[in-house]
């Protein structure tokens, strides 16, 4: 009698993936959604003349003053401006003279964000000389 | 504690700010939101409470000790301007305006 040779087959187990794919969509979906982008903060440097220090004896530079008014505006030593050409007109001084002095006047009812966005101009031209004044 | 800021205060955007890299520890914070109030670790302060208060971290740890005034974009400048002079009268002259470098969505 021949006897039949047993050959053994080994089959591999499938892996049923819909249930990963499912959990992995479900995680993808809920970072997505919970995902807030941070927001990034930055500082504008007004720092003040040091109390005790003698002022320098150079010569003094040009001044350039900076009028922000109440509605939003802003003159350049008494010139209207929008904020690219006030953007450009400051980038042309930086490129020329950096130790140019800035003098900022705000008046008491304008905003803020007018002053941190001259401060934020005068920082984009490398101007780093800047006063700050208050009107009324 | 210092660093919670009032969440009704909008920065101002300054796209070309400074971004801050190393914080000192003896900084303080002033909020002043739109209506002008000030706050300090989210306390309301008076303009002579406030005075004294940056006198008194004057005369503890310098008068280079940094102010940062965070103050909403619509504030007036009159209210920040009595926040300026609270550091003036304290000889304290390190200044600084917080904005949003760049705004998260």
């Amino acid at each position: 009698m021949a006897r039949k040779s047993r050959k053994s087959v080994h089959q591999a187990g499938e892996l049923n993936l819909t249930a990963m794919i499912d959990v992995a969509f479900q995680l993808l979906s809920f970072f997505v959604i919970t995902l807030k982008p941070v927001d990034v903060l930055a500082n504008l440097d007004v720092s003040r003349p040091e109390p005790g220090k003698k002022a320098s004896s150079k010569a003094p530079t040009s001044v350039i003053s900076i009028k922000i008014y109440p509605n939003g505006a802003y003159t350049f030593n008494d010139r209207v401006m929008n904020r690219e050409t006030l953007m450009e007109t400051l980038k042309q001084i930086g490129d020329t003279d950096k130790n140019a002095t800035v003098v900022i006047v705000c008046t008491a009812d304008s905003k803020h964000a007018k002053l941190c966005e001259v401060l934020d101009l005068c920082g984009n031209a490398g101007l780093g000389n800047i006063s700050l004044l208050s009107s009324y | 504690m210092q660093d919670s800021m009032n969440s009704q205060i909008q920065l101002a955007v300054a796209p070309h700010g400074k971004p801050i890299e190393k914080k000192d520890p003896r900084e303080i914070k002033l909020d002043v939101d739109a209506q002008g109030n000030i706050y300090i670790a989210r306390t309301k302060v008076g303009p002579n409470l406030l005075s004294s208060i940056v006198k008194k971290a004057a005369a503890e740890y310098g008068q280079d000790t940094p102010i940062v005034i965070r103050g909403d974009a619509n504030a007036k400048h009159s209210s920040i301007e009595t926040a300026m002079n609270a550091c003036t009268e304290a000889g304290v002259y390190k200044i600084k305006f917080a904005v949003l470098k760049e705004k998260g969505r």
